[in-house]
């Protein structure tokens, strides 16, 4: 399928890539293209972190780290494109997910290329928490480098203007950033689990307490 | 392939704003608010792409109506680790995302129902760089010097590259005949009407199929005898689409 050529384009030709988003050039392939494979991506990653618990626990892992990052992008992007559209961009909303997906498409590929690390501390350590910290580091990582790609094509649009509304503009970026990554964890609290604990399978937990402190008690956990 | 050649190749970008479509080997106008391509049931390996495309679509959707099911099951008797949970959660998610496949396949359908002859007229671009790619082989071949390898007629391949000038006029028209019949059916698409453009875009194939005919005949015993007829045959079922959308 030639959907993968597309990332291939944006890894090799990324300026390329940004420029034909800047002039709408095939936006619908764009998107249509990195939502599949963003998708494949996280699945298998997923999958694989599943894996650690059971076969079960793999296939739902590999539905539900696609949804979190995708659907987290669905209810941020609004945020992002009315606020912008407000303070004087001219991009369109297509135009706002298609630089989205890209930054999701990165991270997507991110993820699998730690992806064969992963898998040897999968077959390597039987441990829980440590397979837990070590996921959260890798998410935290690609995450990060996700968020600065974002910021950094994002950027370009804000410059090509002038005035006022760029400073805001850059200023809703930021803040926009700490919203996704805030409704990304509560969305994969609220999904998880991802791993599977030890013990049965479990579609999904029962809602309580927040991302932040389940780290926490990860990290309690792996210290005593 | 020799840039005479490449330049006769209809570009990508250059197809979408003839068309006004992203047109893609499996889908016009991308998979999403875009229709599929009917030639792709042609072919096993497009039928395989369409098929995993499909799949992977479902998997996309099903995985979007997660959050509606776990809303839905907030209030549910059955919790959803329970097994009886488990199946009324993807009951409600897997029906959800059935619905919306067979909803997204209805629209193609009905959608590709409408730009038939659009579909008709983007197989021909496709035979068209079929020739293209028959013609850079035969050139490959001729660099090496095995100019006989394709030949039908062993003693015909002096008078090769004095075809093959010809057999570009050839491409040429065609092209020409596939850029208008695209252009007609973009401008009857878009509105619907008569326009003053369109008779002149009809005049112009119908006098590069006469132009075609003539060279075909001429060159009907020798090696590119084949090529020729394929790019006529192109030019008649792009003159027989425009006639029919102007009727």
């Amino acid at each position: 399928m030639n959907y993968f050529s597309t990332v291939v384009a944006l890894l090799r030709d990324r300026k390329e890539f940004l420029e034909e988003i800047h002039d709408s050039v095939k936006l619908k392939s764009k998107i249509s293209a990195l939502m599949l494979c963003s998708f494949c991506f996280f699945a298998l990653y997923g999958a694989i972190i599943g894996t650690f618990h059971s076969p079960l626990q793999a296939l739902s892992s590999a539905i539900k780290l696609p949804a979190l990052y995708l659907i987290t992008l669905l209810v941020c992007l609004p945020t992002l494109y009315i606020f912008n559209v407000l303070f004087g961009s001219k991009q369109s909303i297509a135009q706002h997910f298609t630089y989205l997906l890209t930054a999701v498409s990165v991270i997507a590929v991110l993820l699998c290329g730690f992806a064969p690390v992963t898998l040897f501390f999968l077959i390597t350590v039987n441990d829980y928490s440590f397979f837990l910290l070590l996921n959260v580091a890798i998410f935290a990582l690609t995450g990060v480098l996700g968020v600065s790609f974002l910021y950094q094509i994002m950027k370009p649009i804000s410059d090509s203007d002038t005035g006022e509304g760029v400073k805001v503009r850059t200023s809703i970026l930021r803040f926009w950033l700490g919203l996704y990554g805030f409704v990304g964890s509560q969305l994969g609290w609220t999904l998880r689990p991802f791993f599977g604990s030890p013990g049965q399978f479990e579609l999904f937990r029962p809602r309580e307490g927040s991302f932040f402190s389940g780290v926490w008690n990860a990290i309690v956990n792996l210290l005593t | 392939m020799r840039p005479d050649l490449k330049a006769l190749a209809i570009t990508e970008k250059e197809l979408e704003r003839l068309t006004g479509c992203d047109v893609g080997p499996l889908f016009v106008g991308g998979i999403l608010g875009g229709v599929y391509r009917p030639s792709i049931f042609q072919t096993l390996q497009r039928s395989l792409a369409f098929c995993l495309t499909e799949v992977v679509v479902f998997l996309l959707v099903f995985a979007f109506t997660l959050p509606i099911g776990l809303s839905l099951m907030r209030d549910s008797s059955n919790g959803v680790n329970q097994v009886p949970g488990m199946l009324q959660f993807l009951t409600v998610t897997l029906g959800m995302a059935l619905m919306v496949m067979i909803a997204w396949n209805v629209y193609m359908w009905l959608r590709g129902k409408r730009l038939r002859s659009l579909m008709q007229l983007l197989d021909e671009v496709d035979r068209y760089h079929a020739v293209i790619g028959a013609i850079a082989v035969l050139d490959q071949l001729e660099a090496v010097g095995h100019p006989q390898t394709v030949l039908s007629d062993a003693n015909l391949s002096q008078t090769s590259l004095q075809n093959r000038t010809e057999v570009l006029e050839a491409l040429r028209l065609t092209r020409d005949n596939l850029v208008a019949g695209l252009m007609t059916e973009k401008i009857l698409r878009d509105s619907r009407g008569l326009l003053a453009r369109r008779q002149e875009l009809i005049a112009g194939i119908e006098t590069n199929l006469v132009t075609l005919r003539a060279i075909e005949v001429k060159h009907q015993a020798n090696e590119y005898g084949q090529v020729l007829n394929e790019a006529l045959q192109i030019g008649i079922k792009v003159h027989q689409e425009i006639q029919q959308l102007s009727n």
